[in-house]
């Protein structure tokens, strides 16, 4: 402490602490199991958590959905709970929402996700419920034809939207189109008007079946008889069974190039620079990950340091890795995972281009000296440390556990992976980061104002610069 | 009809205890031990928000609060942020029309670690206080208001609804985030002066929840923050209070460049801690919340007027509260449309009031609310220190649900008949344009 210091402030300055001895904790180990109708479960037991969560995990992928109908999958996800054989869609949400529970359903490339949450003395009625959707979905015409024009109406919020667009932008322009992950997600306009009643229902019957699911349900389980909810609920769910489906190979054309999404008079840049890499399959991901927090995992790594808290260009610019779909080892053929790999964030207008040029400035620094070791030590202790927080819920276990399903993982694999984390050292963190992040290799999205912005990104040579509208 | 219904046994407190405690400079403070998960949260908050900025400075209160994450006597720079995440915590901090909340989540072998860190930076801010810090935040906090409000469609609704419904001149007229302006011309005398007027132990309440030992932790926190002066400086915030109703029905309509047209609208509601509010949550939920409401049901299934509609609460202790109104139309439906079937399902609520099915699911929503809220170390120190700093008792905290669950149908009934009224609403109507109409009527603008 400085003398000036010392003048402004009149408590007693104690020494830094020294923390205490740590307790173990470890990532919760679930009990796998199969009912009789093929249906995999994984249970685990989270004392104190009164709010169960639920995840079911649907073999319904993206890439199975018939050409022409983007976003089959997603109506279909909606759908479930718009009316059974036993009640009306308006029924069906009331009588949810009597049990306190939430119930979401969404479709990525993997497949369908449909969570539960609800207080563990109503698990039992909402279990029955969320069955219901499962088993026997009405999909009447008027309920499929109001979600088509639900789903209509919020394409245009979704555009006006400008992390939106940009992540719409970075996978039209990252993969080839024919691959469905260049499209978008829920669809668009023209192959979302071409869904109907007919088209989910056929969508739901080839790929909806409990020999290809999975139930995660994670909570405080010790006063419920979890197996006998689950033969009176998802027991009762029957369905054929299904060969896996083989997952296409994942490409990407990631020239090192510039796409202005053109917003003219927006104050603010959304930028997304992206490619593709290694998935949790691969033995880089550990590494893959500590270099990504140290590059841009919170406001005191790399780029925040110079973006946010040095140029006050940005409120804060993130790096990440994000799965878009595993093979499964067992049937892969070859074929591997992929992860986006991606830098965002907004930067003011008139900083765009000096806030780009030393983005770039930090990732070329990167590649030329490397991470230092106290940087990688704090980011382990983070990573790892962190663990016990970010698993407190319910919630946060089972999305985790119902991540590692359908990314064909173990059970064990979180639990392995802070083993990992421990064990990463610096030089395997800086080749790993450096890898994800070529300066070369990276297509950079910009939603903003092209009349102010394109001169200045062109000079910087990061790439051909390509304007678009829309 | 069946009431006070409970999800679990022990739902209201869920059987959680919190004990207080107060230090000789006024430091309040509430301790809660739960030894389920090796984790402790520290949370501080301050009496102090948006609500008591003056005119010219808007903002201030948060930009603050960023400069509190810059270093004190003992942490260089962003060492507060890098400490605790080294140590495997998470932190952050957040301000409000009516208090500024600091909080770190920490493995509980960390505890001192976080206690020492809000020790230092309460006892010793200004040692560390500077131009540099100051002027990179403002750029920061200019680049958080750009990205969160004013480069998003419909970001400024908040702000422009909150303006109308609070008058000019009211403590709540202005929102945290405050003008382009006036975070331009605040100075770092404005931020010394502001530190120096609220940010004391006896304008705080500290709450430390989790795998504690209560002794040990109150021994750390009288270690750390004992000897912080306490002072006096503080002004009460502006008189808050308004009529019940506002007593007129105000409107603005808004040509932006917005994906759909959107009918949104603030109705007064009765202050927080009041019966009468959690009263004005159940009727918010029966009317709006979720896809069982009666809105949902009609405009979003029924009608199809709308993509989506709902209604939100925003609790005030010192002001009246805010009950927000959302309806994003569909295709092109015009907005009298929607306003006249919102205007007959609130009339219909307030001669009908809820079925005795409504209430159970309004109830048990908010329940599920509230276990969601309490399920976590973080989000119990947060209610206690809400409930300590506006009401003056943490406890009320462990009972909150309960309370809700004992509000009667008429009563939901009563609120939204005195409160739910077309001359008790501020509107804003969202009008889309192209960017080229945008760009002629800024244009003319520029003509004038």
């Amino acid at each position: 402490m400085s003398d000036t210091a010392a003048s402004l402030t009149n408590m007693t300055l104690h020494p830094q602490p020294r923390p205490g001895t740590a307790t173990p904790w470890a990532f919760p180990a679930p009990e796998r199991g199969r009912l009789d109708n093929g249906l995999t479960v994984l249970r685990c037991h989270r004392p104190g958590q009164q709010v169960v969560a639920v995840e079911i995990v649907l073999d319904a992928p993206l890439d199975a959905e018939p050409k022409g109908l983007d976003g089959v999958a997603t109506i279909m996800a909606r759908a479930l709970s718009e009316g059974t054989d036993k009640h009306t869609a308006e029924e069906f949400a009331a009588e949810l929402e009597r049990c306190g529970a939430t119930l979401d359903a969404h479709a990525d490339h993997p497949g369908v996700r449909v969570s539960l949450e609800v207080p563990v003395s109503r698990l039992p009625k909402a279990l029955g419920l969320l069955a219901e959707a499962l088993r026997a979905p009405a999909f009447l015409d008027t309920e499929v034809e109001r979600l088509v024009r639900n789903r209509l109406d919020e394409i245009p919020h979704e555009t006006a939207n400008p992390a939106r667009r940009a992540a719409k932008e970075l996978s039209k322009e990252l993969f080839p189109a024919a691959s469905r992950m260049s499209r978008p997600r829920q669809g668009t306009e023209e192959t979302v008007a071409a869904i109907d009643a007919a088209a989910v229902r056929a969508f739901y019957e080839a790929h909806v079946r409990p020999a290809t699911a999975t139930a995660v349900i994670v909570g405080d389980l010790s006063d419920t008889d979890v197996d006998a909810v689950l033969a009176d609920t998802l027991g009762a769910w029957t369905g054929n069974t299904a060969e896996p489906r083989p997952m296409p190979p994942i490409t990407a054309d990631d020239t090192g190039r510039v796409i202005v999404v053109d917003r003219p008079g927006a104050v603010q840049t959304q930028l997304l620079i992206g490619r593709i890499g290694a998935d949790r399959h691969d033995r880089v991901w550990a590494a893959q990950v500590l270099g990504t927090y140290c590059l841009g995992g919170t406001l005191t790594s790399r780029l925040d340091r110079v973006l946010r808290e040095e140029k006050g260009y940005t409120y804060g610019v993130r790096a990440f890795g994000q799965v878009l779909r595993s093979a499964d080892p067992a049937t892969a053929g070859g074929v591997t995972g992929a992860a986006m790999l991606a830098i965002s964030g907004s930067v003011d207008t008139p900083n765009t281009g000096p806030a780009l040029e030393d983005l770039w400035k930090v990732l070329r620094t990167l590649a030329a000296g490397g991470l230092t070791d106290a940087e990688r030590d704090v980011a382990v202790q983070n990573l790892v440390g962190v663990a016990p927080l970010k698993y407190e819920t319910a919630a946060s276990v089972a999305a985790t556990l119902a991540d590692q399903v359908e990314q064909h993982l173990p059970d064990d694999y979180q639990a392995q992976l802070y083993a990992r984390l421990a064990e990463t050292g610096t030089v395997e963190a800086t080749a790993a980061v450096v890898n994800a992040f070529p300066v070369d290799r990276l297509v950079t999205v910009l939603v903003g104002d092209a009349s102010q912005i394109a001169e200045p990104v062109r000079a910087l040579g990061i790439g051909e610069v390509t304007v678009v509208t829309g | 009809m069946p009431m006070g219904h409970t999800a679990t046994a022990q739902a209201g407190s869920g059987g959680l205890t919190a004990t207080e405690h107060r230090l000789a400079n006024g430091l309040r403070v509430v301790l809660s031990e739960d030894h389920l998960t090796p984790v402790a949260a520290v949370c501080l908050w301050y009496d102090v928000g948006s609500r008591h900025e003056v005119e010219g400075r808007t903002g201030l209160a948060h930009l603050f609060e960023h400069l509190m994450f810059q270093g004190s006597a003992q942490v260089k720079g962003n060492g507060h942020f890098e400490l605790v995440q080294g140590a495997g915590g998470s932190l952050n901090g957040t301000t409000s029309f009516e208090r500024t909340n600091y909080f770190e989540t920490m493995p509980a072998h960390q505890l001192e670690l976080a206690l020492w860190l809000e020790a230092d930076r309460m006892g010793s801010l200004l040692a560390a206080l500077d131009d540099e810090s100051m002027e990179n935040q403002r750029d920061v906090v200019k680049n958080e208001r750009r990205q969160r409000y004013d480069n998003v469609p419909y970001g400024t609704a908040f702000e422009k609804l909150t303006a109308l419904a609070y008058p000019e001149g009211h403590p709540y007229h202005h929102t945290p985030i405050g003008s382009m302006a006036d975070l331009d011309a605040a100075t770092l005398e404005d931020a010394r002066n502001f530190f120096r007027t609220y940010y004391a132990p006896n304008n705080a309440v500290l709450s430390v929840v989790g795998d504690i030992d209560p002794q040990q932790t109150l021994a750390w926190i009288e270690k750390y923050f004992g000897s912080i002066p306490a002072h006096d400086g503080k002004q009460p915030p502006r008189d808050g209070s308004l009529p019940e109703t506002i007593g007129e029905q105000l409107r603005e309509v808004v040509e932006e460049e917005v994906p759909a047209r959107a009918l949104m609208a603030a109705y007064r509601l009765p202050h927080d801690g009041t019966r009468e509010c959690d009263a004005a949550d159940l009727a918010l939920t029966v009317l709006g919340g979720g896809e069982s409401s009666r809105l949902h049901n009609r405009l979003v299934r029924r009608d199809r007027t709308a993509v989506a509609a709902g209604f939100g609460l925003l609790r005030l202790a010192g002001a009246p509260s805010l009950g927000w109104l959302d309806v994003k139309t569909s295709g092109g439906v015009e907005v009298p449309e929607i306003e006249a079937a919102v205007d007959e399902e609130l009339a219909r609520f307030a001669a009908e009031g809820p079925t005795a099915e409504e209430m159970e699911r309004a109830q048990a929503q908010l329940e599920r609310e509230w276990l969601d809220r309490l399920g976590t170390v973080a989000g119990r120190a947060d209610e206690l220190c809400r409930f300590a700093v506006l009401f003056g008792d943490p406890q009320l905290a462990l009972t909150a649900v309960q309370r809700v669950l004992e509000v009667t149908a008429e009563e939901v009934r009563a609120v939204a008949k005195a409160r739910l009224r077309p001359d008790n609403r501020a509107v804003l109507v969202y009008e889309p344009v192209t960017a080229e109409q945008n760009e002629n009527d800024q244009e003319e603008g520029a003509d004038q």
